[in-house]
């Protein structure tokens, strides 16, 4: 409960509070900003889509009713399409690229791409590299052709799928689980943490570690509300997520790879690609970049891959 | 506090007779106007929300029409036949095929007045002609009749599942054990009952009109196994087809063409006079096109529309009022003080008991369930019980609401379709009401009743949230 | 489906105008159903699917529903608790449903409300300034070039990107095109309201609330029966 007096920050998101990545960072995000600004500000966090799912989370944020929130970054497609490059299929080497692409001039541009429809990225938030499951072996771009795959709902993501010759099929997360087991739909792609968590594995047949894509998060303001605000109080709330941020990002990749082992220990099934095989993956997807290149803008995958060789 | 002022606001509107859904939104946005900084804006997109964010529950509207084509194109009478052909020799033969007719048409159609409506308009007649008191009967069929949110599919379960975010499958076959086990219940008293008042029974009539009746009814009753099979798929054999609110489309959609182009009982080729002979679809080739316009389409369509509206209104408001608790972190607060004052499982499910009876005697159960789920579910997990069995304790406890005054669906469809005062309807539900609360407590402190079948189809469960 | 609802003396005008609202709730739940059935179907049988199926749907879920309300208050179906209604003197009853009325009023007029604020700046208008009294209007960001996720832009409605969007061309049908059954749905409610209140102010309605006295609702019934 806040005090009077207080800036009241509502922090909406759809994980649960203590294991998913995004929750947690939520979480220890609000603890901080409720001990080190008491008096100034105060931090609601409202968890499980039980005030605002990520579609519902931006009309309210433009209309003031929510401060924060941490949507995937592929539910911004209405106020940017730059975005899109995280969806493009091996855009991005690995989590550290990403990561290095994010703190980059380019990548730092694309928080502020918003700020004229009203919307201020303010950090970006790992989950991890996406992998595919299915409900038989994926080895080979050619053993997608024909299967029912779930995906977000987005336009490069439905490419991807059909580059593959696969069929995409949006569905609520929720959905997904009971899906999959039923055979409803015969595959998916998420990160890991995601795979573990809602124990997707437990009803495939496997989890073929591709690293084709990211699933990320950012964290959103709005520019009216952020402007609104005393500098100090701006300033030190955004120093406190910024080191929140660097904490929980640096887990990001242990956790994903505990989440890993962890379906291995529980009876899951993880296939490695070999080089040829990753090659012909890549090839499969590479149509899908000439395709949104105009969305996202040539000068920013040339950043990327340039990043890229890096590490 | 100020949750106590909205919760009297709330029951005050509702007794002075304003509609239950306005009495749930005009306290909503009173209560937001006074104690927080939110829009009104935001009360609009919860409203246009409760339908275009919330895909369970588009499953609501498919079932009431699968329900309405059902009950208008004679799906019901054909059940009944059969039900009469199974167990009408029986002593109260035609009161326990009732409740079997109810059991059967319960497996089709989500809604327990929609079960009332199409078993009871025959049945009841039925039963007097046959040496039933009036009472008897409408007592039986609004008792039965409960069996549509308790046998899958249900409306009211969907409900749960989108509030609560459990998966509408598992729902459903919770439903199933709990669901026969009631109706074999509701059958025992009456067998009783009908050995000890010496009722009147039926004529055996023999293997060939249960075969017959059986052929007849089967292409209603195959409906079930449409639903579930695509649901659930067969093992070995094929996957899920679809998801249980695409089940409710498809359910629609078969149930359209069994009305229109099979049993004939309405649309193009419906018989000209009462009684007469239907239309072959050969004479009548044009029927293809025509039926998805003519007048009995689109009356259907109409009846169901308006049902839908009615109940989604309640609930559209039900989700306004929840979203505002969320917003002023009621349910945390509720959660804190239950979880506080140290109540263990067995107080925390009587609480919830209590809260829903009482509830259930002035609110429509879709809208209860609304406010409810929210409220308790992040109690029972905490204290470890089974969402899938809680939703199951709210099914039936709206069970019994539909049958207890003043507001109790079943008793207003019972008292139109018997044509008798509501009040004598009450006295004549009443001893199997006590049937009923037997078998909540049953339900109650038995989870593996509700969560056995899920487990064993399903695998254990997950909670995601 | 349960109790007794009303349909009023209607003009030649009234008639028409129900022809159309019952036609519009009709069509819309059927064109629901078809779009949901036939993505079953193609995702079954021929692998594919409308992607954008799903959520027009929903949308004509939610057109349904809004646009059904009014139509509800129109035919007194909606739901309530008339226990105490029947309890009380006349005299009291009266005094109860003209308050109910005003309920009603007061709900409608803070939705409508609501409802434009929360669509205006969709379609590129300003919302009303004031907590829950309109006192004018704000200048509203503009946000007309919120698009729906997947429902494609219609050609035909290709003329209104010089109004709304700046001549920039829409990918998605834009949001304020979905969402102005609200402010429409809201206006008509309260316009239905306003009818059912003079209606009762004269003496020709009784409620607003249908009604569960027994011999309404054996008319019902026989209708019922003569259906089923
Ligand atoms: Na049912
Ligand atoms: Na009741």
């Amino acid at each position: 409960q806040c005090d009077d007096g207080e800036v009241v920050i509502k922090f909406s998101h759809v994980t649960n509070t203590d294991r998913h990545p995004k929750g947690i960072a939520a979480s220890l995000l609000m603890e901080r900003v409720n001990a080190e600004m008491d008096g100034k500000a105060c931090m609601e966090v409202f968890p499980n889509s039980t005030l605002y799912n990520d579609d519902q989370v931006l009309e309210a944020m433009l209309q003031g009713d929510v401060q924060l929130a941490a949507p995937s970054l592929s539910k911004f497609e209405a106020f940017t399409k730059k975005f899109r490059i995280f969806d493009l299929p091996f855009m991005f080497k690995n989590i550290e690229a990403v990561d290095a692409f994010q703190a980059s001039e380019t990548g730092v541009a694309m928080k502020e791409s918003m700020t004229r429809r009203g919307l201020l990225g303010l950090d970006f938030w790992h989950n991890g590299m996406k992998q595919f499951s299915a409900n038989k072996p994926l080895l080979m771009p050619d053993d997608a052709k024909g299967m029912k795959f779930r995906v977000q709902t987005s336009d490069v993501l439905v490419a991807q799928m059909k580059a593959l010759g696969a069929s995409p099929q949006p569905m609520a997360f929720s959905e997904v689980y009971g899906a999959l087991q039923t055979g409803v739909v015969d595959g998916q792609e998420n990160t890991w943490s995601n795979i573990y968590g809602q124990k997707f594995f437990e009803v495939q047949n496997g989890t073929t570690e591709t690293n084709h894509g990211v699933l990320d998060y950012l964290v959103v303001t709005s520019v009216d509300w952020w402007d609104s605000l005393d500098a100090d109080v701006r300033d030190q709330l955004a120093t406190i997520l910024h080191e929140v941020t660097a904490t929980r990002n640096a887990e990001s990749f242990k956790v994903n790879q505990e989440a890993r082992q962890a379906i291995i220990d529980a009876g899951g099934v993880v296939r490695e690609l070999n080089a040829e095989q990753r090659a012909a993956w890549v090839e499969a997807m590479n149509p899908v970049w000439a395709e949104f290149e105009g969305d996202v803008g040539a000068e920013n995958i040339a950043a990327a891959q340039e990043i890229n060789t890096m590490y | 506090m100020d949750v106590v002022f909205l919760f009297t606001m709330v029951v005050g509107l509702l007794l002075i007779g304003v509609p239950i859904a306005v009495s749930l939104g005009l306290s909503s946005m009173i209560f937001l106007l006074a104690f927080s900084d939110t829009s009104l804006a935001s009360i609009a997109q919860a409203l246009y929300q409760a339908m275009a964010g919330h895909y369970t529950l588009l499953a609501i509207p498919f079932f009431i029409l699968a329900s309405s084509f059902m009950s208008t194109g004679g799906v019901a009478r054909r059940i009944i036949r059969f039900s009469i052909a199974c167990v009408g020799h029986m002593r109260g033969g035609l009161a326990i095929a009732g409740v079997f007719a109810c059991m059967l048409f319960a497996a089709l159609s989500g809604s327990s007045p929609a079960t009332v409506v199409a078993i009871g308009s025959i049945v009841i007649a039925a039963m007097q002609q046959a040496g039933y008191s009036k009472d008897f009967a409408a007592g039986v069929i609004c008792n039965a009749g409960t069996l549509g949110i308790l046998i899958p599919p249900s409306i009211v379960m969907v409900v749960y599942a989108s509030a609560t975010d459990v998966s509408v499958g598992r729902m459903f076959l919770a439903g199933v054990i709990p669901g026969i086990m009631a109706g074999l219940m509701l059958m025992v008293t009456i067998y009783v009952m009908a050995r000890i008042r010496n009722m009147p029974k039926g004529q055996w009539q023999g293997w060939g009109e249960i075969l017959r009746s059986f052929s007849d009814a089967f292409w209603g009753l195959m409906l079930i196994v449409i639903i579930m099979v695509g649901i659930y798929g067969i093992p070995g054999i094929t996957g899920a087809i679809f998801t249980p609110t695409e089940a409710a489309a498809v359910a629609s959609v078969y149930a359209f063409l069994i009305a229109v182009f099979v049993y004939r009982d309405m649309g193009p080729l419906a018989p000209e006079q009462a009684g007469g002979r239907p239309v072959s679809l050969l004479r009548k080739p044009q029927a293809l096109v025509t039926a998805f316009f003519h007048r009995d389409t689109k009356n259907t369509l109409l009846d169901a529309g308006k049902l839908t509206i009615m109940l989604m209104f309640i609930i559209a408001n039900a989700l306004i009022l929840k979203h505002v608790l969320t917003d002023e972190q009621i349910p945390q607060q509720i959660a804190g003080a239950m979880l506080e004052a140290g109540f263990g499982k067995i107080m925390f499910l009587i609480i919830v008991n209590v809260i829903l009876l009482i509830g259930g005697q002035f609110m429509e159960p879709s809208g209860l369930i609304v406010i409810v789920a929210p409220l308790v579910f992040p109690i029972a997990i905490e204290l470890g019980v089974d969402p899938i069995h809680l939703g199951i304790i709210m099914v039936v406890n709206m069970e019994i609401g539909m049958i207890t005054p003043p507001v109790g669906l079943n008793l207003f469809v019972t008292s139109g379709v018997a044509g008798m005062p509501m009040m004598r309807v009450v006295r004549a539900a009443l001893p199997f009401l006590v049937v009923l609360f037997v078998f909540l407590i049953l339900v109650t402190y038995i989870p593996f009743l509700s969560t056995w079948l899920p487990i064993s189809l399903m695998g254990p469960e997950i909670i995601t949230n | 489906m349960s109790g007794h609802t009303h349909t009023y003396a209607q003009s030649s005008l009234g008639r028409a105008v129900n022809t159309l609202e019952e036609t519009a709730l009709a069509l819309i739940l059927g064109l629901m159903t078809l779009v949901t059935f036939v993505n079953v179907v193609l995702r079954y049988g021929f692998n594919t699917s409308l992607i954008w199926g799903l959520e027009l749907t929903l949308v004509l879920f939610a057109w349904l529903v809004l646009f059904g309300i009014s139509y509800g208050f129109k035919i007194t179906a909606h739901l309530g608790v008339d226990a105490v209604l029947n309890m009380v003197s006349s005299r009291t009853r009266r005094i109860m449903i003209l308050l109910t009325t005003v309920a009603c009023l007061i709900y409608a007029l803070l939705l409508l409300k609501g409802a434009w604020d929360y669509w205006a700046p969709f379609a590129g208008l300003d919302a009303t300034t004031g907590r829950w009294f309109p006192t004018g209007f704000a200048n509203s960001r503009d946000q007309a070039w919120y698009e729906t996720e997947q429902i494609p832009m219609l050609d035909w409605l290709r003329f209104i990107e010089p109004v709304f969007n700046q001549g920039e061309a829409y990918e998605k049908l834009p949001r304020f095109i979905p969402y102005s059954i609200l402010p429409f749905g809201a206006a008509l409610i309260l316009f239905r309201l306003i009818q059912a209140t003079l209606r009762i102010l004269r003496g020709t309605q009784d409620s607003l609330i249908v009604s569960h006295e027994a011999e309404d609702a054996v008319d019902e019934a026989a209708a019922m029966s003569r259906k089923g």
